[in-house]
């Protein structure tokens, strides 16, 4: 995370109130992407771990949606790949949305 | 003996410091001592193998040299003692910085909740006005408390109302903490271990033992230490000290200077001066103004009084400023551990009232506020001896610095004279601040050029008792970086836009690949979004509501951590004050 320039003149206590928090994107994006990835890989491997006559009945739904996924261990790799990527995409898509918002603001 | 040795006045920490570096440089120092034993006024007294502390010195430093330097001359016989130094009010001990629970029980509901309204007024609607201590300290704490805890204590000290002390002043000691290292230290620790404020060092038999370990050193390098040797007279010409003359009380000697290092007080050394300084220096030396106290030593008859090493004495009703028991400092300052010695501090000045009052009418005076404070009887005291200190505390008025520099430029002219130590810089020093005074100007006399004036101004010298160090443990910039202010405006459209395109995304995802899309599960969203269908249309109707709702949480969510964020930085800040308060009493 970065803050916007300011003046050396002010005074770190000013600063450290008048400075608006800017998001480094790259940042935001890979940690969504991790909890996204981390998320799913856990989500389904405890589906799998509990097993049962159906496995995942709604968890299968992501398939819809990460073509390849299924509530196995291999799944679940590949659910958190997808899950990385969606997230990392969110993320970073956030980060430039609020920079630009805040940098126009001031 | 050099024809022109290195003359230090003054075998306090400063002196006895700077004669000890002169020797580890093969330099033979001669160090004149009015008094019959070394440390100045942190020396050791001792009556009928008690040993007592003139005012109580901890052993402390963040300077590694001294550190060392305290270790090396002691070794064994500097032990490590758990801190406990509270305040006694209303027969009830407070701790300090004050806890609040400590502070409920001791004062009781009603009391305290006065002082928190009181409290809350003097944030709520500070004084404009900052020109006095009692102001500058209102305007922190409320009034209530000011009254319980500063007032009394303060105006003790310092023999003047709080109303006459200057707000700077106070600042200037309290040395209020920077906003972004309280921060940084509430985040990532001080650089000093909490065991190193909660415990200091001191030597076995008190301080005095350290300074005599460091004049017989002195004396085994071929240093002298003349005891009993009182300076009479410093000759000069226009450039130089060419001669110190002292008197030991039967013969007098003369000393011819290569360089003379000095830890007399400012105002008496140009006092000495022949042929006298220019009126306008005697008038500023005049001016420059010091506390002095008395301490009376009570021998008690009992084991154990109290487990502080100090209590400082706040109430107005008992001239007793602070009282020291020894033993708690260290057990082999009393010989029979069936027994107590305590010391009952009394600030004042030099020839008042107070100092000018028999020995025995002191012992009565101490005595009878003991038992008033109800911390023994009176039949318990079975001895008692009084030591009186002048020149203890050089007095910050509103003249004093204009004073000082006056004295400073004037001395300045005499290229071989340096002035070290508490008394000799009329600064506020701690013996470890002194005795780097002293190390530095035995370094200048080999040809080094430091600063002495520079020691205990710059943020290094600072004391650790606020329990924080003065640098951030991480760059200014990443400090405030982390608690910058978030954009709640940017962040819920952020977050909004992308709960939105998900939603979309989501939706038209599911239409592109065909089959039954209206029966796709996605369809259970219209529980929640109303009128939604997965449809083209329907996912622009779930767009909105996806925006609505991401916009709002994200809008609390940074509001919340905003608001959040300032009340864990006001806390700081608050805290770091009150520790720095600490260090104002620990200084007294």
């Amino acid at each position: 995370m970065e803050t916007d320039k300011n003046n050396d003149q002010v005074l770190p206590e000013e600063r450290l109130f008048s400075g608006v928090l800017l998001l480094n994107a790259k940042v935001v994006g890979l940690t969504l992407g991790v909890i996204f990835g981390l998320g799913i890989f856990v989500a389904t491997n405890w589906l799998v771990i509990k097993g049962g006559e159906r496995v995942g009945p709604h968890l299968i739904l992501l398939s819809q949606y990460f073509i390849g996924y299924k509530v196995t261990f291999w799944g679940s790799l590949i659910g958190a790949a997808y899950g990385f990527a969606l997230g990392t995409i969110c993320g970073a898509l956030m980060g430039w949305i609020y920079n630009k918002i805040a940098i126009f603001r001031q | 003996m050099d024809d022109n040795p290195v003359v230090i006045i003054g075998a306090g920490p400063a002196g006895l410091a700077a004669g000890y570096e002169l020797i580890s440089r093969n330099i033979c120092p001669v160090i004149l001592e009015r008094a019959g034993i070394v440390g100045g006024i942190a020396r050791t007294e001792s009556y009928r193998d008690f040993f007592f502390d003139i005012g109580g010195h901890r052993f402390f430093t963040k300077n590694e040299e001294i550190n060392r330097l305290w270790e090396e001359l002691l070794g064994d016989d500097f032990i490590r003692v758990n801190r406990l130094s509270r305040i006694f009010y209303r027969g009830k001990y407070f701790n300090y910085p004050l806890r609040p629970a400590n502070a409920l029980f001791n004062l009781g509901p009603v009391e305290s909740l006065l002082i928190f309204v009181s409290y809350c007024r003097a944030r709520l609607s500070p004084s404009p006005e900052e020109n006095s201590f009692e102001e500058w300290i209102i305007n922190r704490f409320g009034e209530r408390l000011y009254r319980t805890f500063f007032k009394t204590y303060t105006e003790k000290v310092w023999g003047i109302p709080c109303s006459e002390i200057r707000a700077d002043w106070a600042a200037q000691r309290i040395k209020g903490l920077s906003l972004l290292v309280a921060v940084s230290n509430a985040l990532f620790g001080g650089q000093q271990s909490k065991s190193l404020i909660e415990q200091f060092f001191y030597p076995k038999f008190g301080p005095g033992m350290m300074w005599e370990s460091f004049m017989d050193r002195i004396v085994a390098g071929n240093g002298e230490v003349r005891l009993n040797s009182e300076v009479s007279s410093i000759h000069h010409d226009t450039t130089m000290i060419t001669a110190v003359e002292y008197s030991d009380g039967n013969t007098t000697g003369k000393l011819a200077p290569g360089h003379c290092v000095s830890s007399l007080p400012i105002s008496r050394l140009v006092k000495l001066f022949t042929p006298q300084p220019p009126a306008e220096i005697l008038s500023a030396a005049n001016q420059l103004s010091y506390r002095a106290f008395i301490i009376v030593v009570l021998i008690i008859d009992i084991s154990s009084l109290f487990p502080d090493q100090w209590l400082y004495v706040h109430s107005p009703k008992v001239k007793v400023g602070r009282i020291q028991n020894f033993k708690n400092w260290s057990s082999f300052m009393v010989p029979d551990q069936s027994k107590t010695s305590i010391g009952m501090e009394y600030f004042c000045n030099e020839n008042d009232q107070t100092w000018n009052m028999q020995d025995n009418e002191l012992v009565e005076t101490a005595t009878r506020e003991m038992v008033e404070l109800g911390l023994g009887e009176k039949t318990q005291v079975i001895d008692s001896y009084v030591v009186r200190q002048s020149h203890a505390y050089p007095v910050y008025d509103s003249e004093y610095k204009k004073n000082l520099q006056v004295i400073r430029n004037y001395l300045e002219n005499f290229s071989n004279l340096q002035t070290i130590g508490r008394s000799g810089m009329h600064r506020y020093n701690n013996m470890d601040h002194s005795m780097q005074t002293g190390i530095l100007a035995a370094k200048n006399c080999s040809g080094e050029n430091h600063d002495l004036w520079a020691v205990n101004e710059e943020k290094d010298y600072l004391e650790e008792d606020r329990g924080v160090r003065e640098v951030p443990a991480v760059p200014e910039k990443v400090l405030i970086g982390a608690f910058a202010r978030m954009d709640k405006l940017a962040f819920a459209s952020a977050v909004g836009i992308t709960c939105g395109l998900l939603v979309l995304g989501a939706t038209l995802w599911i239409i592109s690949r065909g089959g039954d899309v209206l029966n796709s599960h996605l369809r259970l969203l219209a529980q929640y979004f109303i009128g939604y269908t997965v449809t083209v249309k329907g996912g622009f109707i779930a767009f909105g509501y996806s925006f609505f709702w991401g916009f709002l949480f994200a809008w609390l969510f940074a509001y919340l951590r905003n608001l959040f964020l300032a009340i864990y930085i006001y806390n700081i800040k608050r805290k770091a004050e009150l520790l720095s308060l600490k260090d104002f009493f620990d200084n007294f």
